[in-house]
């Protein structure tokens, strides 16, 4: 997978002057993947070229096909203009909320309104340093699936204990991780989770 | 490489359509007959001619100017000749969800995503009611409403689905290529769906069909283990499962796949203005899945016509409906 995952990177990329690949090694070059906090591949770290360093942001773990591929499309153009179309709530409810905030989207290539829950969690990213975004394959990554018990996507995983099924709008989201805030029901959330955990 | 990216949504920028229709019933058919002749890119989704009210009615006696008894199926299929006659285009599919937000519409059908400047809702009144115990709960962790979403996860594995629409037989067939097992509940001992359609399903290897039963309850500790079901002559029983593929009806207006996007009633329909607008602009809503709707075939045309010329006038800026008229 990772062979046909740079080859639609290069093919991408060949598309615009603006877009460019840098393709690393997982093992030869560990360190640029711990820089852009990538812990499996294939990985995609969608950035811009002019920003600095960092473990957060617009990450795809799996190849981006089917429906994922208008995700990396979107991806890029969200990256590029900045442009996220959040609610002003949304981005103060975000200020609000303790970091760092760590999502991920389980998606599978055929389902049709999973990069609705990608793009939400994405621009969530952009919208805030302290978030971490990830698609997250399930399909090519069936130990992390299996390990959050997704049986059905789009799946959405805050801080790997706030789980949240469907394609949710933005204010439903934000009422969710409302919980990061809330250190009592968030301990609970995890003695359930890790007792799940076996 | 194979990538599929046909209907991403990305062929072309800005909306692919002037208005897309969900529900293909009498509402939305007459609504797109208008759409239509008005000029405007008409794309009209429907989950299948027998999944509707009008679709499954034996027969009707009271629609003017049909004379004698003629079956909803064949009148709804007439209606949607005329519609398509003038340049409507429908599509056979389900609407999973929606984004009505911004100013362009996004409907996500299981074969692609589309887009439009407006959007007509007439999915009708056939939704389900009350969930089973045990169905919320585990929803996402082996309970599901999309097999082609899903199935992947069911690899080698026993599934139900339970339903006896054209919808759950299909989703049951889609499911047959990836469960090794795939027991299809019908709650009616008779299935909706085309007879050949049941054929195909059933002579797949590992497709088992129970007439006349109902879905009880769903079990299972943080996963799908169990459903309960019964039918006449055998009560209740268990049958371990790993997952459940929900395609069931009832009398409740069909708005889940708004997902909150628009406020619905108490009793879960929708609220319209004289126009039939919704409260978010651009978005209008005909038929039965509208509050004090009367239930009556020629109602749902006659709305889907007015709301078919308010969206004219929305999108070519009038100020007053223009009436369609032979001149
Ligand atoms: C048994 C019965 C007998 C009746 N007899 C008569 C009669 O004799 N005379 C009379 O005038 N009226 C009769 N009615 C009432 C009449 O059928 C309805 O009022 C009318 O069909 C409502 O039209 P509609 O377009 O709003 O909804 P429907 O006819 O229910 O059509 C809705 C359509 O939307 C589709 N849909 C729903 N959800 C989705 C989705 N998510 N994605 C894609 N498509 C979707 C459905 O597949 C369906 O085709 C009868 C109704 C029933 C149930």
């Amino acid at each position: 997978m990772c062979e046909d995952t740079r080859e639609l990177m290069e093919e991408v990329a060949s598309l615009s002057p603006k877009l460019s690949v840098e393709t690393f090694d997982f093992v030869a070059d560990a360190a640029v993947a711990a820089q852009y906090g990538i812990d499996k591949i294939p990985a995609i770290a969608v950035v811009r070229t002019d920003a600095p360093v960092t473990n957060r942001g617009v990450r795809l773990y799996g190849i981006p096909s089917g429906y994922e591929f208008s995700t990396l499309i979107e991806d890029i153009r969200l990256v590029s203009t900045g442009d996220l179309g959040l609610n002003a709530q949304t981005l103060q409810e975000l200020d609000a909320l303790p970091g760092p905030i760590d999502i991920q989207v389980f998606v599978t290539p055929t389902c049709p309104y999973c990069p609705r829950a990608v793009l939400l969690a994405h621009r969530l990213a952009l919208a805030s340093d302290k978030v971490n975004a990830s698609m997250v394959e399930a399909t090519e990554f069936p130990q992390l699936a299996n390990r959050y018990q997704v049986y059905g996507v789009p799946r959405t995983v805050v801080n790997d204990v706030i789980h949240v099924e469907g394609a949710v709008p933005e204010d439903m989201l934000m009422g969710k991780m409302k919980v990061l805030d809330d250190a009592p029901a968030l301990f609970k959330l995890r003695q359930r989770w890790e007792a799940n955990l076996n | 490489m194979n990538l599929n990216l046909s209907n991403s949504g990305l062929e072309q920028p800005g909306a692919n359509y002037d208005v897309i229709i969900i529900g293909g019933g009498p509402a939305g058919a007459t609504a797109a007959l208008y759409t239509a002749r008005a000029e405007l890119r008409t794309l009209v989704i429907d989950k299948g001619l027998g999944s509707g009210a009008l679709g499954i009615t034996h027969k009707i006696a009271n629609y003017p100017g049909i004379l004698g008894d003629i079956s909803g199926a064949d009148l709804l299929q007439r209606m949607r000749q005329q519609a398509e006659s003038f340049g409507a285009t429908f599509l056979q599919d389900k609407v999973q969800s929606v984004d009505l937000m911004a100013e362009t519409k996004t409907v996500f059908g299981n074969s692609g995503v589309f887009t439009a400047r407006a959007v007509i809702i007439s999915t009708g009144s056939m939704g389900r009611g009350q969930r089973v115990p045990g169905e919320d709960e585990l929803l996402g962790r082996g309970v599901s409403y999309c097999a082609t979403c899903d199935a992947a996860f069911f690899k080698g594995q026993t599934v139900a689905v339970a339903g006896n629409s054209d919808e759950a037989v299909e989703e049951a067939l889609f499911l047959t290529r990836f469960a090794k097992q795939v027991h299809l509940l019908s709650p009616t001992p008779e299935l909706k769906a085309p007879a050949e359609l049941v054929h195909e399903f059933a002579s797949k290897p590992g497709a088992i069909v129970h007439p006349g039963a109902a879905l009880r309850a769903v079990e299972g500790d943080g996963r799908v283990e169990n459903i309960r079901f019964a039918t006449r002559h055998q009560g209740e029983q268990t049958l371990p499962v790993s997952g459940v593929f929900i395609y069931l009806q009832g009398g409740r207006p069909i708005t889940d796949f708004l997902q909150g996007q628009l406020q619905v009633s108490e009793t879960g329909c929708l609220v319209v203005d004289a126009e039939y607008r919704t409260p978010l602009p651009g978005v209008f809503a005909v038929g039965d899945v509208l509050c004090n709707h009367v239930k009556q075939a020629v109602v749902a045309a006659a709305e889907g016509a007015v709301a078919a010329m308010a969206v004219e006038k929305q999108l070519h800026g009038r100020k007053q409906l223009a009436v369609d008229w032979a001149k």
